[in-house]
Formats: C-alpha cells, structure tokens, sequence
C-alpha cells in the first residue's frame, strides 16, 4: 500500500466564529486527479486554503508523504511539494509573466532546474513565452490562468491545487486548459481540482468529492458519480 | 546665467530630498505603514556620522555604510518586535505606533546629545570647481552622486534580487506571496529596515552639509511626505522625480520669494496637488 501525497482526517476549520469545514477526510494518491464539486459556498475554497497554510484548522489533521504538516506555514507546504493555484489567479498583475514564473519557484535555490523548468513552462504555454515582459495583469483570462498554473508548476510540485480552473473563461482556453493538467498528470503530478463545470471536471478526474455546506456529502469513482442521477440532478441540469 | 545656478542647486537639494523620501515611501507603499519615525532615523544617521567622524576620524561619507548598516538592524527589530503585531490593523494603528517609538527615540536623542546645533568641520573639504560659470561646491557634488547612486541601487534591488521581487510581490498581494513560500512578516522586516537603512544613509550624507540636531527630524518627515505626494507612494522613480522637483522649486521659490518662503511653497503646491492629483504625479499602483 503506498502512502497517501495528502490524507486528510476529520478537518474542521473556518473564519473567527464561523464554522466552514465540518469533518472533513479527503485523500489524494500520488499521480491521482481528484476532483471537489460543490455548490456556491460550500466551503471548497477554504478546504484548499486550509491545506495550503492559509486558514488554520481548528481540529482534526493534513498529512502530507505520511507526515503531519496540520497548520505548517505556506512556505512549510510548498516545500512538501503541494503548490496551490487559487481562485481568481491572484498574479502579481504589474509584474511580467516571467517575473510571475520566478515568484513560483522562491524557494528553490536549484538555478540550473528553475531554467529547465521555465522553459517546459514557456514549451507548454507558448503565448506565455511572446508575453514574458508584459505585465501579467493585462493579460487575457485564459492567459492568466496559464500563467498561475504555470507560476505554480514553477514550485516543481507534486500535488497541485486548482481552485476554479475555468471559471468566466472561454471556452476554447477551457479546453487547452484540461488538455494541459492531462499532461502535467502525465508528468507524474497529482491534482486535486475545484470545478465549477462538473462534467467536464469528473471526465478528468480520478475520483471526485461532493462538499455540502462543508461536509463531505458523496465521494467515489468519478465514473460512478457521474452515473449518479442525484449529481446529474444537482450539478448536471439533468432530471 | 544664474537661472543656471539655481537649477544645478536644486538639484542638488532635490537628490537628496530623493533619497530623504525613498525609504518613506517604500515602508509606506509596501506596508502601507505611514512611518513617523523617519524623520529621526535619518537624524540618527546623522548623529552616527557625526561621532564616527570626532571618535574616529571616520569621513562621514564612509559612515552612510556604517550607519545604514545600523539603522537596518533597528528598523528591522522595530518591525519585527512591535509594528508586525499591529500591521495588520488600520493605518491610523501603525502611524499612532510609530509616533509613539518616535517620541520615545527623539527624546532619548534630546537627553543624549542635547537639543544644540552641531557641525562636521571636515579638515579638507573637496575642492569647488566651475562648470559654464555655475558655481559647484564639491562635497555638496559628492553628496547629490552618492544620494543618487543609493537610490539607483534601491531601485535595482527591488527589481533584479529575490529578495526586491518578494517585497514588490508582498505589495501587490500579500496572500499570493505566502503561497509562493515568502515569509511574509519577515519580509515586512526586511522592507522597514531598508526603509531605516535609506534613512540612516541619507542622515550620514547630510551631516556634511547641514547643522545636526534632534529638532530637525520633523522637517525631515515633512519633505519626505511632500515627495511622496508629488511622485506617488512607493515607487523608486516616483521618489526621485518628485525629490527632483522639490528641489527645483524650493530654490527657484527661494530666489523669487526669499528663503524663508521656501518651505511655504512647497506645501502650498502640496495642497494644490493633494487636490489635482490625489495619486501623485507618477502614480501608478507598480512594480517599482
Ligand atoms: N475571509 C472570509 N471570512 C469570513 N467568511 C468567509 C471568508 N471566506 C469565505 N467565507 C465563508 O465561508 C464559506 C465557504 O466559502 P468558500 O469560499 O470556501 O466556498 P466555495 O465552496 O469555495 O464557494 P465558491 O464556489 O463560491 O467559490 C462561505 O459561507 C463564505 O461566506
Ligand atoms: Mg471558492
């Protein structure tokens, strides 16, 4: 049995007084595409933000590599390996696509890597590389996202967080978008995805999760819930 | 002809109103800390390069090293110790705290070093020269290409180092940075003491030129509020412009309207552009 890149058991967090995530376990397997689904609000976001140091969970624990990283500092996070592209982008948008890039890899001190590794970026996302000394803010949507996916490959991850890939994208960067995590999946990285466009999100996926009001609702073989008539009710638009 | 000469002395004043204000600028534009105490940083440089140079013979133009050096330390455990506590609060928070330091600090220099006017005598001051029939005392020279160069350096740091793109990163969104790894209270630290360290620099260069004495710390914070208003916060070619400018009309108001109106105009233009252009004149929310 291999260990588990993240293992999740019984997470409770939220903001101040506010509960969000209630027992929340969740896991992701090296090389695996997990995907969470969930209503607005559900409080998918701040599960990734509690993984990733960002909110700090009142109990229960996240073990990464079998070790116990429950509350670790961000910087203590990525050097686990788990780099997290959040929602809404948030690059650094007066500062150049390649400065971005940079920004992912600032813990790493290995030069001659960082170079092979801006490189895969740019020979994965070529328009990154004709706008690598535009300021990233004025980029288009789909070219953000490229970068901030880009910007957090640069932390030479293992698991990658992507909260809200396609979200007010169009449909075409959507696309490329899913066929790049394929191939960064091909690469050996594992992802846990939060999608808004639940079909396309479980044809990706590995194994998904259903968040409900900060519990795990559902979870199972992606294949299998998307069979499931109560998702295609909720997030299909089917009856 | 001496329009000539008043230019090259403002600009002469006007590179070191630039480097008196970068520090200012960037604790103000990185932090969004409106720093009191930057008057007395640079007055403290000042006193270092004054007793650098009695004690030791040290010229206080090799004591801007020394004495950014110093200031670096302290401004960095000031915000380690106590503003990183509260930076998270409203700006009112930070600017009654470092208020607050700052008496404490301008006081204890007070009792120290008492409030009279000192000068650094240098034994052999560099030689004047004429360019075109402007009249250039050297050290003066000396002291705006030193400010000059500080302030080029600043700017490099911040744009070419790890450490210059965390800060400009920690600006733009402090959240994005944590999850690059940045340890962001270690870079507020960072950033306050390059702001403590541009201060104690500027002191020490000015000591050559000015009278030295804890009551001047708050002229000093009032032309670095000038600047930032004229060039926009934080932003290193917004300080020097603005610096620049400042200089440029102070001596031109001096000439025009006598020295004692110097000060008068310039924060009179300070209103004025406090309505026209609330963001500065090169005001950008940027990289630099
Ligand atoms: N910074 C915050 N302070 C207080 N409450 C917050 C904060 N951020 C989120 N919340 C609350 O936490 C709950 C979960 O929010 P979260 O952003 O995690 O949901 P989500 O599943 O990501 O939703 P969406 O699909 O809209 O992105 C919501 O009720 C929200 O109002
Ligand atoms: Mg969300």
């Amino acid at each position: 049995m291999t260990v588990a890149k993240l293992s999740i058991t019984n997470l409770q967090a939220g903001y101040g007084d506010v509960q969000v995530l209630w027992d929340i376990s969740l896991e992701v397997n090296p090389g695996e595409i997990v995907c969470l689904i969930g209503s607005n609000g559900a409080g998918k976001s701040t599960l990734l933000r509690c993984i990733s140091g960002l909110v700090a969970a009142t109990s229960g624990h996240v073990v990464v590599d079998g070790k116990d990283m429950t509350n670790a500092s961000e910087a203590g996070v990525v050097s686990a390996g788990i780099a997290h592209v959040p929602e809404g982008r948030r690059l650094f948008s007066a500062m150049s696509v390649h400065d971005n890039l940079l920004m992912g890899a600032y813990l790493r001190k290995d030069k001659a890597q960082i170079a092979e590794d801006l490189d895969l970026v740019y020979s994965m996302f070529p328009v990154l590389a004709e706008r690598r000394r535009q300021d990233a803010g004025t980029m288009s949507g789909g070219e953000q996202q490229m970068c901030a996916i880009g910007r957090g490959l640069m932390a030479r991850p293992s698991l990658l967080l992507i909260d809200e890939l396609s979200l007010g994208l169009a449909p075409r960067a959507v696309e490329l978008l899913f066929e790049r995590l394929r191939q960064i999946n091909k690469g050996g990285v594992a992802i846990l995805l939060v999608e808004q466009d639940v079909m396309d999100a479980l044809a990706l996926a590995d194994r998904a999760y259903v968040v409900n009001r900060g519990r795990v609702s559902m979870s199972g073989e992606s294949k299998v819930l998307a069979a499931d008539p109560a998702i295609q009710e909720a997030f299909m638009g089917l009856a | 002809m001496i329009y000539f000469q008043i230019l090259a002395n403002g600009l002469m004043l006007g590179a070191l109103y630039a480097c008196i204000a970068v520090g200012f600028s960037l604790v103000w534009g990185v932090l969004n800390v409106i720093n009191i105490l930057h008057g007395t940083f640079i007055v403290l440089g000042s006193y270092i390069a004054f007793f650098a140079f009695r004690f030791a013979g040290i010229h206080p133009f090799v004591s801007v090293f020394i004495a950014g050096f110093v200031l670096f330390l302290m401004g960095y455990a000031i915000q380690s110790a106590m503003i990183n506590r509260v930076i998270a609060a409203p700006v009112l928070i930070t600017l009654t705290l470092t208020f607050g330091i700052d008496l404490v600090l301008n006081n204890a220099m007070l009792v120290a070093f008492s409030a009279d006017y000192r000068k650094i005598n240098l034994p052999s001051p560099l030689p004047s020269f004429e360019v075109a029939s402007i009249f250039l005392p050297g050290d003066r020279v000396a002291a705006m290409g030193l400010a000059l160069l500080l302030t080029i350096l600043l700017y490099f740091l911040l744009r070419a180092t790890n450490v210059g793109r965390a800060i400009i990163a920690v600006r733009m969104d402090r959240e994005a940075a944590a999850l690059m790894g940045v340890d962001v209270k270690r870079v507020n630290a960072i950033t306050f003491g390059i702001g403590a360290l541009m201060a104690g620099a500027t002191g020490a260069l000015i000591s050559v030129i000015y009278p030295i004495s804890p009551l001047n710390s708050s002229a000093f914070l009032g032309k670095a509020f000038v600047v930032c208003v004229l060039g926009g916060l934080g932003s290193v070619p917004g300080a020097l412009v603005g610096g620049l400018m400042l200089g440029v009309l102070e001596s031109f108001g001096g000439f025009w309207f006598g020295p004692e109106h110097a000060v008068t105009l310039s924060f009179g233009l300070l209103l004025i552009l406090l309505f026209a252009r609330p963001g500065g004149l090169l005001g950008k929310r940027g990289y630099e």
